[in-house]
């Protein structure tokens, strides 16, 4: 037995080791609170709406008409591009967003970060 | 299949089903797994203190069953729990109302033990030697059985950092048993 592994079955040794229930987990199940459900529709209605008023109010400015429309007969115009570039930059917005808020999901456990040892 | 592999399965399988089913028994599962582990660690966090440790129990449970959808599976349900049961220990430590930085100071300035004491209480006053974050990461480390890499999660502290404080940690103990006992022989032995 290395000097390590001695240490360790000391350490272990005065490990109590988990802890009996004594009525604990009837305790806790007792304080839960009912779960909410989360509906997805809310989101799906609010797309559907935000897409169709955005295009509503644009759809009477010049320069997004004449981009749309030159963007449908193939033809790379100023408007076209613009359209494009300003949509292209939405999406990255988009897309930067989202991969912040999964990767802040994902680091967190429930709480906030631990700071001090 | 390793029992660890399968327990990781039947914990997820049991995450899903409160998730989807909104199932409290499956819930009742998992905590009737965990409770015995979670409320040691925090015990030995709090230094023995039973009754503060068992309510940050019901808190970090609480607060698992709020914050369930969190779960990713990335780190093994035990891990998660015990992450949230040790930042909930932090944050009550900032309050007032518990006791605060259990060893170091005082504990370090304590006198050697009376040689005549056993091994167990060797231990005890040993570790009451290391810094609290050499104590925290062998709780974890060793008494908790988790890996470095597990420790490093739910203390959110860098992998090397833990590497260190268990080498360090367990050198000191080595030290300082080692010192005793060779005391305690030669004055036997004179």
């Amino acid at each position: 037995m290395s000097e390590d592994d001695a240490v360790e079955a000391l350490l272990l040794a005065r490990f109590e080791g988990p802890v009996p229930d004594e009525g604990f987990c009837d305790a806790v199940m007792h304080r839960l609170p009912s779960r909410r459900r989360r509906h997805a529709w809310p989101l799906a209605v609010g797309l559907v709406v935000g897409a169709a008023v955005c295009w509503l109010s644009l759809q009477s400015v010049p320069l997004v008409r004449a981009g749309w429309r030159d963007w449908l007969s193939g033809e790379v115009s100023a408007p076209a591009l613009t359209l494009l570039l300003v949509m292209a930059g939405i999406s990255l917005l988009t897309l930067a967003w989202t991969i912040a808020e999964a990767d802040d999901r994902r680091s967190e456990p429930g709480l906030q970060q631990p700071v001090s040892h | 299949m390793t029992d660890s592999a399968d327990q990781a399965r039947v914990d997820q399988a049991l995450v899903a089903r409160v998730l989807l089913a909104d199932d409290r028994r499956a819930f009742e599962q998992l905590l009737r797994r965990y409770q015995g582990l979670v409320r040691a660690q925090l015990r030995r966090l709090l230094n023995g203190d039973h009754a503060s440790a068992d309510d940050l129990a019901q808190e970090t449970f609480l607060l698992a069953w709020r914050k369930l959808h969190q779960f990713r599976g990335d780190a093994r349900f035990s891990t998660w729990l015990h992450r949230i049961a040790y930042t909930c220990f932090l944050q009550a430590r900032r309050k007032p109302s518990l006791p605060s930085d259990r060893h170091d100071d005082e504990a370090a300035q304590q006198t050697a033990p009376s040689h005549a004491m056993d091994l167990h209480l060797d231990i005890e006053s040993a570790m009451q030697r290391l810094s609290a974050a050499e104590q925290t990461v062998l709780l974890h480390c060793v008494q908790l059985g988790m890996s470095h890499s597990e420790t490093s999660y739910v203390l959110a502290m860098p992998l090397g950092t833990v590497k260190t404080h268990a080498a360090q940690g367990k050198a000191k103990l080595r030290a300082l048993l080692a010192d005793w006992h060779d005391t305690d022989r030669k004055e036997q032995t004179s």
